[in-house]
């Protein structure tokens, strides 16, 4: 890891940005879905039909946004690392779900929760490292 | 599920894999030669190419799946990304990154499933 800016131009913080942009897109890309869905034709395979659906757009601004600070993180960390850790959005769909509208969420949902963050913590800990030495 | 469902799905994960992988190298590269390349461009158009194929794919799915079933799929990428940046881009994985990767994967399924 090379020398790289801090404040807003911190690579951490722009994969934590990323991340947010990625979990909006996605509960706005699968209202969008579910609003145009047609499943009779057969140029609903491509996805193309779902452009019509105003969500879908907004979405698509979302993902932009969470593309361009994707590609600031890759400059400066590795794939390795940092894709990894763009996944705890898989955690935190379930858990806004949990916190923000009052869903459930069985005992095996909550096992898949806790492997997913030892698995974070095991990618993060040599990250932790690194900076230490910086 | 069917053998077409089964292409599209992977068909939308492979190509999200190639384009983080391509996407990578074009940044990586920009610490030298800056922005202002043929090299450079040409891998951020078909990283983003690659991209906008896997999310219209996606798309697509979505209008006949529940994202609680799609998401398993999209938990493989972790440890396929990480093996492919190991091979292709020669980054060094760690077995505690290795094993890290597996229980993020191994997580975001049983959270789906469920």
């Amino acid at each position: 890891m090379q020398d790289r800016p801090s404040g807003f131009g911190n690579p951490w913080l722009q994969l934590a940005l990323s991340v947010l942009c990625v979990l909006v897109s996605e509960l706005l890309l699968k209202r969008g879905a579910n609003d145009i869905a047609d499943p009779s034709s057969v140029w609903s395979w491509t996805g193309i039909n779902g452009l019509a659906s105003p969500l879908v757009w907004l979405g698509i601004a979302f993902i932009i946004a969470s593309f361009l600070s994707w590609l600031y993180v890759l400059k400066y960390i590795p794939l390795v690392i940092a894709f990894p850790l763009s996944r705890v959005v898989d955690i935190l769909v379930p858990l806004g779900c949990w916190i923000f509208l009052g869903e459930f969420i069985s005992t095996r949902r909550w096992c898949g929760i806790a492997l997913v963050v030892i698995g974070l913590a095991l990618v993060a800990k040599p990250v932790a490292r690194i900076e230490e030495r910086l | 599920m069917t053998f077409l469902a089964f292409f599209f799905i992977l068909s939308s994960l492979l190509s999200f894999v190639w384009a983080q992988l391509v996407l990578k190298r074009a940044m990586e590269n920009t610490q030298k030669s800056g922005f202002r390349n043929l090299r450079f461009i040409s891998r951020v158009a078909g990283g983003i190419a690659l991209m906008t194929i896997s999310f219209f794919l996606m798309l697509g799915l979505l209008q006949r799946f529940d994202l609680s079933y799609l998401y398993p799929f999209q938990g493989l990428s972790v440890i396929i990304i990480s093996l492919m940046a190991a091979v292709m881009l020669k980054e060094k994985l760690t077995l505690q990154l290795t094993i890290g990767a597996l229980l993020i994967s191994a997580g975001i399924v049983l959270v789906s499933l469920s």
